[in-house]
């Protein structure tokens, strides 16, 4: 085992492997996210949702409705909105960063449920249940990147019953889940670090089953569509990263010794700033810069069918300009997409998405 | 520094990783494994047989290697330009009974005899030659062919002569001396072989001739398109692979002085073995005279030994199968992985730690700002990356473009261009000598004028070469700028010995002082290094007091002065130390300041890898060169400092539509010219507060 090991290290096989799988098949890049007819900018647009037939996103403390081409405030809570998620058809659940979850509108109005959990990064509700991820046992939603560096695996998945509020934790050991969605008669939950949809069974969470392994991005928030569902890669994955995340020393004096904005880590979004790093590819030819460069940030949406496998993807690749994207969801013949990394929401019709 | 950090640096700079790269890639490196297998066969028989290394063992042994030797050197020859000649063993044979026939019943003198036999195994080999190089039959067919044919001659000579020849007694000293003499104590025959030897080595090595076998081994159809007369060089390796067969078979037949049927026979095989367990590819392409003599040695100790240890002739033969097997194998693998092995190890960086870059916030020096928003742009989508901008005395624009032309944009309003010439590489940087005549360095070329009327001229391309490098360092590979003295001499900075242009970001993982500084002398025609071990040398520019330069070494983001003249003469002194950027070319400012561009800014995690050489070589092996770690080199600026290091002014172009990145400026009539190794386009800045009429050849050529 350990001489396996060993071997990999020394020859960059096996686990030490740097190596992320190309953007193919379903996965062909386009530039769909950038295209898209209706752009409409909220800086820090986080989390979609839908409730009493309207659009829903969380920026910062706020809960923005869209009306028609607008954003209006509908309530503005005491701490950041890290996640929302609809519960039937015209309530909205509101996860806090201070751990509590609120419910916005329907029958429960008002009411709030105080949880453990500080890093909730993704809920779903189902029947009386609302089911919480919780991204990291020790880092926030915003600390995503440590977490990452830290190569943390210490996610964990909870179970609020809305109607008594008991709450009780139902997985742990996740590698930062950042997407939830009820499917059949259990949980498919995006594992971040590993790059996989992992199925969750209800009656059994101990057993696992991995329905897309080895992602090209990092998945986030997966919600459900007509016909499968969508899901979020919030940030596109990297060698270099990848390199960077087998490097014990040069990781542990990046973190101690450098900003977290100009880590080589994945971003929401890239070119902020002369002193973040640059790859190769990256350098701009002829006073452009390559829609193919290598990047730490990008926008990709994937639309999954039933059995979660991929089938279309919109991209915005390295020279684009809706990076970031934390959530996706169709809704009305629409498909809607928040870019936090450039502080917009962008949608279009769904017919478009089909592949 | 902690301990660790301590340590780090004095292993790199104690320990040159670079020269097993640089090993690696000569070309006497193919020899190694034959050597080892030599030296195991030497070490396998000295001690397996007493007295292996006794006066009169080796003594035997000498005089035989000397004959077998030229027979492998007469197949390597054959070898390298594609062929192959199994008839060797045949001539050798056909020598023998030539050489004794005329001198017995001919009755000539031997020096005719000689002469004459080394003929006769010169029409065998034509007739080989104009066999497989003009009518280009299968080499092995037709040798094969000629093995029978000749050997049948043998049998027909041996059948009318043996009687003559060996009732004729040969009364010559001199005769037998070929066989039998001695020259310092070494047989006649060694002596001759070794002679012809180091002829074969600097006829491959240094000759005209012998780059055309080589070449017509390695690629027979480039070596026609190149204009070598493939056909010819080919038929004349077998005319001289016969002279050499008869040749052996004259020192044989001097030595032993008897012919029988036997002679020569299965001796191609012997020496095929040898020339492949030398490492001569069977392929073509690849061979010397060293790898014959080490594989002629290897298979004489092997069946001599064997033949003393008792074994008998039927498992010789098969052992020398199979290690010929085995080298052919060798042989194989070696080829293929070679550049694999080359490609791992020639990348080496090296532990270089940056003093602590400066602010880029007010209220440093080096604060961003907008200056370069309002830049007129020129020849925007029409020039392919100028790496230097340098205007005249009509203020026409030139500039060098990535297909290796000099572009002229005319003045006044540089909506014009021309090629003004083209040089064929990569034009980087320029400057205008006393008679108005540009001077230029070219990527890959060197240094070159071209004059007035648009003639193109090499001043040098080559300065003398280091003592102690391994790789050849004559040879300019990256010439990249240069500025002239006042009394004409020119010096200009060559970035990297280590690698090509395109190779630059190699060079930047590295940070190894890999450049240098080098003086051309117009009056005497020299070039010679003046300094060394510099982190990629890039910009230089003529200090105002005639005496000293300003030099840029672009990785350690530092300026230096260097002195050549005057009471400080031979004097470097780090003028500053810190800059927070790369810095690239120099030029001078009409208030006698001087232009500097920062073509890329430090980032910290470029900086922290500079301190981890094990990650970067890793780095390098492990991820797509594409995805490497940068310099980051999208954003530039261009700053201004005095004679004293001070950073007078800095100029940015915030968002970096124009200017991602700058490599060069030039201050001419009030204006500054900016231009960009990958950039499209030369900006031009109005500035305020300089000189309106102030201009560059003027400055240096005009001066009271």
């Amino acid at each position: 085992m350990i001489l396996t090991r060993l071997m990999d290290n020394l020859t960059g096989r096996g686990d030490a492997a740097v190596t992320v799988p190309p953007l193919d098949g379903a996965l062909r890049p386009n530039q769909a996210l950038d295209q898209a007819p209706v752009r409409l900018p909220l800086a820090g647009a986080d989390c979609l949702a839908v409730a009493a037939g309207a659009v829903h996103v969380s920026s910062g403390m706020a809960l923005y409705r869209l009306d028609g081409v607008t954003w209006s405030v509908v309530r503005t809570c005491e701490a950041e909105i890290t996640c929302i998620a609809p519960i039937g058809d015209d309530a909205l659940a509101l996860a806090l960063a201070s751990g509590r979850v609120q419910i916005h509108g329907g029958q429960m109005d008002g009411r709030e449920i105080a949880t453990e959990a500080r890093c909730i990064t993704a809920m779903t509700a189902s029947g009386s249940s609302l089911f919480l991820a919780n991204g990291s046992a020790t880092n926030t939603t915003d600390d995503w990147q440590l977490d990452l560096m830290q190569r943390n695996s210490s996610g964990s998945l909870w179970q609020i019953e809305l109607t008594t509020g008991e709450v009780t934790r139902i997985a742990t050991d996740l590698a930062w889940p950042a997407g939830v969605v009820s499917a059949d008669s259990g949980l498919v939950v995006s594992e971040a670090w590993a790059h996989r949809l992992t199925r969750i069974d209800l009656a059994n969470p101990a057993a696992r089953e991995t329905l897309y392994p080895d992602l090209a991005g990092y998945p986030g928030r997966i919600t459900k569509a007509p016909e499968g569902y969508w899901l979020a890669a919030f940030a596109p994955r990297s060698q270099l990263v990848e390199f960077v995340l087998r490097e014990p020393k040069y990781r542990g004096e990046m973190l101690a010794t450098i900003e977290r904005d100009f880590w080589i880590a994945p971003r929401l979004r890239t070119g902020g700033s002369f002193y973040e790093p640059l790859q190769g590819g990256g350098v701009k030819q002829l006073g452009r810069l390559k829609p193919w460069a290598p990047t730490f940030s990008a926008g990709l949406c994937i639309r999954l069918d039933a059995a979660f496998q991929p089938v279309a993807s919109l991209h915005s690749r390295a020279d684009g300009q809706t990076h970031g994207v934390t959530s996706v969801l169709e809704h009305d013949g629409q498909v809607f997409a928040a870019a936090r990394g450039d502080g917009l929401v962008i949608a279009l019709p769904a017919e478009e998405t089909r592949p | 520094m902690s301990m660790a950090d301590t340590f780090l640096r004095w292993r790199y700079r104690v320990i040159p990783d670079h020269l097993l790269g640089e090993i690696l890639a000569k070309r006497w490196i193919d020899n190694a494994i034959p050597l080892l297998i030599l030296l195991i066969v030497i070490a396998a028989f000295g001690f397996a047989i007493p007295g292996f290394f006794g006066l009169s063992s080796i003594a035997n042994l000498l005089r035989q290697w000397g004959e077998f030797s030229l027979l492998v050197m007469a197949l390597m020859i054959v070898m390298v330009a594609g062929g192959i000649d199994l008839s060797v063993g045949s001539t050798f044979a056909l020598g023998n009974i030539v050489a004794l026939a005329l001198l017995t019943v001919g009755g000539l003198p031997w020096p005719l005899v000689v002469v004459l036999t080394m003929a006769c195994g010169a029409a065998v080999g034509l007739v080989n030659g104009v066999l497989v190089g003009y009518l280009r039959l299968r080499a092995f067919l037709t040798t094969l062919v000629t093995l029978i044919i000749v050997r049948a001659i043998v049998d027909m000579l041996l059948l009318t002569y043996s009687v003559s020849i060996a009732s004729t007694f040969i009364d010559s000293e001199a005769w037998y001396f070929l066989g039998e003499g001695s020259i310092f104590s070494l047989p006649v025959s060694v002596v001759v072989t070794l002679v012809i030897a180091i002829t074969v080595h600097i006829v491959f090595s240094r000759t005209r001739p012998g780059w055309s076998v080589l070449a017509t081994g390695g690629s027979r159809r480039s070596a026609h398109n190149v204009g070598i007369p493939v056909r010819r060089v080919i038929c004349m390796t077998y005319v001289v692979s016969g002279t050499l067969c008869a040749l052996a078979g004259v020192l044989f037949a001097s030595r032993l002085g008897g012919a029988g049927a036997d002679t020569g026979v299965g001796l191609e095989i012997a020496a095929l073995t040898a020339a492949v367990l030398g490492g001569n590819s069977l392929g073509g392409g690849r061979g010397s005279a060293a790898k014959a003599v080490i594989g002629s040695i290897t298979v004489m100790i092997l069946v001599n030994s064997l033949v003393r240890m008792g074994v008998n002739s039927g498992a010789n033969s098969l052992l020398l199968g199979l290690v010929l097997l085995g080298a052919v194998a060798i042989d194989v693998r070696f080829l293929k992985n070679k550049h694999k092995l080359l490609s791992k190890v020639y990348v080496s960086p090296t532990y270089a730690t940056l003093p602590t870059a400066p602010a880029t916030t007010a209220p440093s020096p080096y604060a961003v700002n907008d200056r370069l928003q309002g830049v007129e742009l020129i020849g925007l989508g029409e020039i392919d990356g100028p790496e230097d901008v340098i205007l005249d005395e009509d203020d026409n624009i030139y500039a060098g473009n990535r297909v290796g032309d000099i572009i002229r944009f005319l003045a006044p309003d540089y909506s014009r261009q021309e090629i003004f010439a083209h040089v064929g590489g990569r034009p980087l940087g320029m400057a205008f000598d006393r008679d108005g005549a540009l001077l230029v360095c070219i990527g890959g070329m060197g240094l070159y004028r071209v004059t007035k009327d648009r003639k193109v001229e090499k001043l040098t391309d080559e300065t003398n070469r280091s003592l102690l490098s391994v790789t050849d360092d004559s040879r300019l590979r990256l010439a990249d700028d240069l500025d002239i003295a006042p009394d004409g001499r020119v010096f200009f900075s060559e970035a990297t010995t280590r690698y090509e242009m395109a190779e630059w970001s190699v060079d930047s993982l590295e940070s190894r002082g890999n450049g240098r500084i080098i003086c051309y002398d117009p009056i005497r025609g020299t070039t010679r290094t003046v300094l060394k071990g510099l982190v990629f040398p890039n910009g230089i520019c003529m200090a105002n007091d005639g005496q000293s330069f300003y030099f840029a070494e672009t990785w350690a983001c530092r300026i230096s002065r260097y002195y050549f003249d005057g009471p400080r003469a031979g004097e470097v002194e780090v003028v500053i130390p810190d800059l927070p950027g790369y810095p690239d070319n120099i030029n001078r400012a009409s208030d006698g300041t001087y232009w500097l561009a920062l073509v890329g800014m430090r980032t910290p995690t470029m900086d922290l890898a500079m301190k981890q050489p094990g990650f970067r070589k890793r780095m390098a092996r492990r991820i797509a060169f594409d995805e490497w770690l940068y310099p980051n080199i999208n954003t530039g600026c261009v700053v201004r400092f005095d004679d004293a290091g001070t950073v007078v002014e800095t100029l940015w172009d915030k968002k970096g539509d124009n200017h991602p990145m700058i490599t060069s400026m030039r201050e001419h009539k009030g204006h500054l010219y900016i231009g960009g190794i990958s950039n499209n386009r030369i900006g031009r800045l109005k500035l305020e507060g300089m000189d309106p009429a102030w201009t560059g050849p003027d400055n240096y050529w005009r001066k009271a």
